[in-house]
């Protein structure tokens, strides 16, 4: 349902020595299979959320094609893509001064009717009322805001939904109900799923566990297959400074 | 009475469709159009006949007082001084707005002079909106002044907005505090083309145990300008905060100066000031619910004036 071609995202490189362009998504091919929840990890800077953004047309293409059921969305936008039936949720959610959780549920879904917009909050586990009046500003813990982020994605019912990072702000036991939610939405919708996370919770749950390092993907498959490489000094951008001495048993 | 050009200005600054029940008074260029007083509220002419006098009487309940202008005569510049009197436990809505409307090249243009005094433990609401209108190309000016006083326990809410065609504006805006008071402002204003607008503020915390709230949100479009001046004086233990966010749209400009003077050691005065373009990741998270970018540019600026 998603087929990325030779997809390259380049940028001028400020860091290193030569100040030459470097690639940080290098020529990544890969079809996503409808229907499938797919967890991607790998070490912090690998390119995870790049490609995520990629996908989404955050960031513009360098190299390569994207296609979406046969479709070629490349050049669109993002408004465009939202059309076409991708969501994303981003790690960092943005805040807005005057605006509520409400107004946002409205304008994914286009649904003003309060028993529906209940309906919703229930779809996505939020239980209180008053939450739907809250203003999605500096105000709401990093917990809240990713909850309603979530909401908003489910809410607009996407064929592709894309997760970065959901799980960071959230405490540990909601991650269970978090992990079995978009399972639920992709076995009653047919979502295709990608989730970028280094969560266990997550990683189990998944169909197809990939490893992104430096811009490529060094693994797809189950995670028993991927647990040498999680497990290889590659994964953890600390390791070198701790040398394994100190392992806190975390898929970084 | 009212003429179509009248019941849009005061459908937009007191949003009223009709008359408002209850204690109101519509002032329609520099006269007297229509008052009505009730049991608590009475309303009458002051001296000078510069303005009128709504004296609210003590215990007042859920009460409100329309006071809308409208200004529709070429070349009128009208002043005018207004004192409210809000008795002890009172607890009252007033609704002020003044609404211009231009129709030929001589300039228009109305100062609001409003005088609070609010009783103890009486709480005030007051909504001003300020709107000008019309094909005319005069120069459309308003330049209100709010001064509240307030008693022990008191508490102003102060919703003050300028939503649009006003070409200059300079907004004054003075508080003094007593004890255990509590004063909330929150200004909205947008400009656009080549308008410009000045807000000075300055709060004077008194009394021992008074807190003060003072929010401002600006948009600038076009080629406007806006310079916002606010001063919290602290001359007691008190708790005082300023919140300035400015929004910079095509090549506008904003000055903002928020200034704290601790003159008491129990003083605790914070501010927080942001100026800048719309972020990013907003205009991002509204576009991948489906909004194009000017839509979400609309409804991120439609939110920040909320």
């Amino acid at each position: 349902m998603l087929e990325l071609q030779k997809v390259y995202f380049t940028v001028q490189d400020t860091e290193g020595s030569d100040g030459g362009p470097r690639n940080i998504i290098d020529g990544i091919d890969y079809v996503f299979e409808d229907g499938k929840f797919y967890v991607i990890t790998g070490p912090n800077g690998s390119g995870k959320t790049t490609l995520a953004k990629l996908i989404m047309g955050v960031n513009p293409l360098s190299g390569g094609k994207i296609l979406f059921n046969g479709q070629n969305i490349s050049a669109l936008t993002i408004t465009q893509r939202a059309k076409e039936g991708i969501a994303y949720s981003f790690q960092q959610p943005a805040r807005f001064k005057g605006i509520t959780f409400r107004d946002l549920l409205t304008i994914a879904t286009g649904i003003e009717e309060e028993p529906r917009l209940l309906e919703i909050l229930g779809r996505v586990g939020i239980c209180p009322l008053s939450f739907l009046d809250k203003e999605v500003d500096a105000r709401l813990s990093g917990g809240e805001i990713k909850k309603i982020e979530l909401a908003t994605t489910i809410a607009a019912n996407p064929k592709l939904a894309i997760y970065d990072e959901p799980d960071t702000g959230i405490d540990l036991w909601t991650i269970g109900p978090m992990v079995s939610l978009l399972k639920k939405e992709l076995a009653e919708n047919r979502t295709t799923t990608i989730v970028v996370s280094h969560n266990k919770a997550f990683l189990e749950a998944a169909d197809v566990v990939m490893i992104i390092n430096s811009g490529r993907i060094v693994y797809d498959g189950d995670l028993e297959g991927a647990m040498p490489l999680l497990d290889d000094l590659s994964v953890c951008t600390y390791r070198n400074s701790c040398e394994g001495e100190r392992d806190a048993g975390c898929y970084r | 009475m009212l003429d179509a050009i009248d019941r849009a200005l005061l459908k937009t600054v007191a949003e009223l469709e009709e008359l408002p029940k209850g204690a109101y008074n519509i002032r329609k260029n520099g006269k007297l159009l229509d008052r009505h007083v009730s049991a608590n509220i009475n309303i009458e002419t002051n001296e000078d006949e510069t303005g009128i006098i709504v004296k609210i009487k003590p215990g007042t309940k859920n009460e409100s007082v329309h006071i809308p202008v409208i200004l529709s005569q070429a070349g009128l510049y009208d002043v005018v001084q207004n004192a409210f009197v809000i008795g002890d436990d009172a607890e009252v809505t007033i609704i002020a707005g003044c609404g211009i409307h231009c129709g030929s090249s001589e300039p228009e243009g109305h100062a609001g002079i409003h005088e609070f005094k609010v009783g103890k433990n009486a709480k005030v609401t007051y909504v001003e909106k300020h709107y000008a209108s019309g094909e005319g190309t005069g120069r459309r000016s308003l330049n209100p002044t709010t001064k509240v006083f307030l008693a022990e326990g008191a508490r102003a809410e102060m919703e003050l907005t300028q939503i649009g065609g006003v070409d200059d504006t300079h907004r004054v805006n003075e508080a003094v505090l007593g004890p255990n008071s509590l004063l909330l402002i929150t200004e909205r204003v947008l400009t656009d083309g080549e308008q410009t607008a000045v807000s000075t503020n300055d709060i004077v915390m008194k009394g021992r145990g008074s807190r003060a709230n003072m929010i401002s949100r600006s948009v600038m479009k076009g080629n406007s300008k806006q310079t916002f001046y606010a001063t919290i004086d602290a001359q007691n233990q008190c708790y005082g905060h300023i919140e300035c966010d400015a929004i910079i749209m095509d090549n506008g400009t904003n000055e903002t100066m928020p200034s704290l003077k601790a003159g008491h050691p129990d003083a605790e005065l914070t501010h927080e000031a942001s100026i800048g373009k719309i972020a990013n990741d907003q205009l991002t998270k509204l576009m991948s619910l489906g909004l194009t970018y000017d839509q979400a540019v609309n409804r991120i600026i439609q939110g920040f004036l909320k």
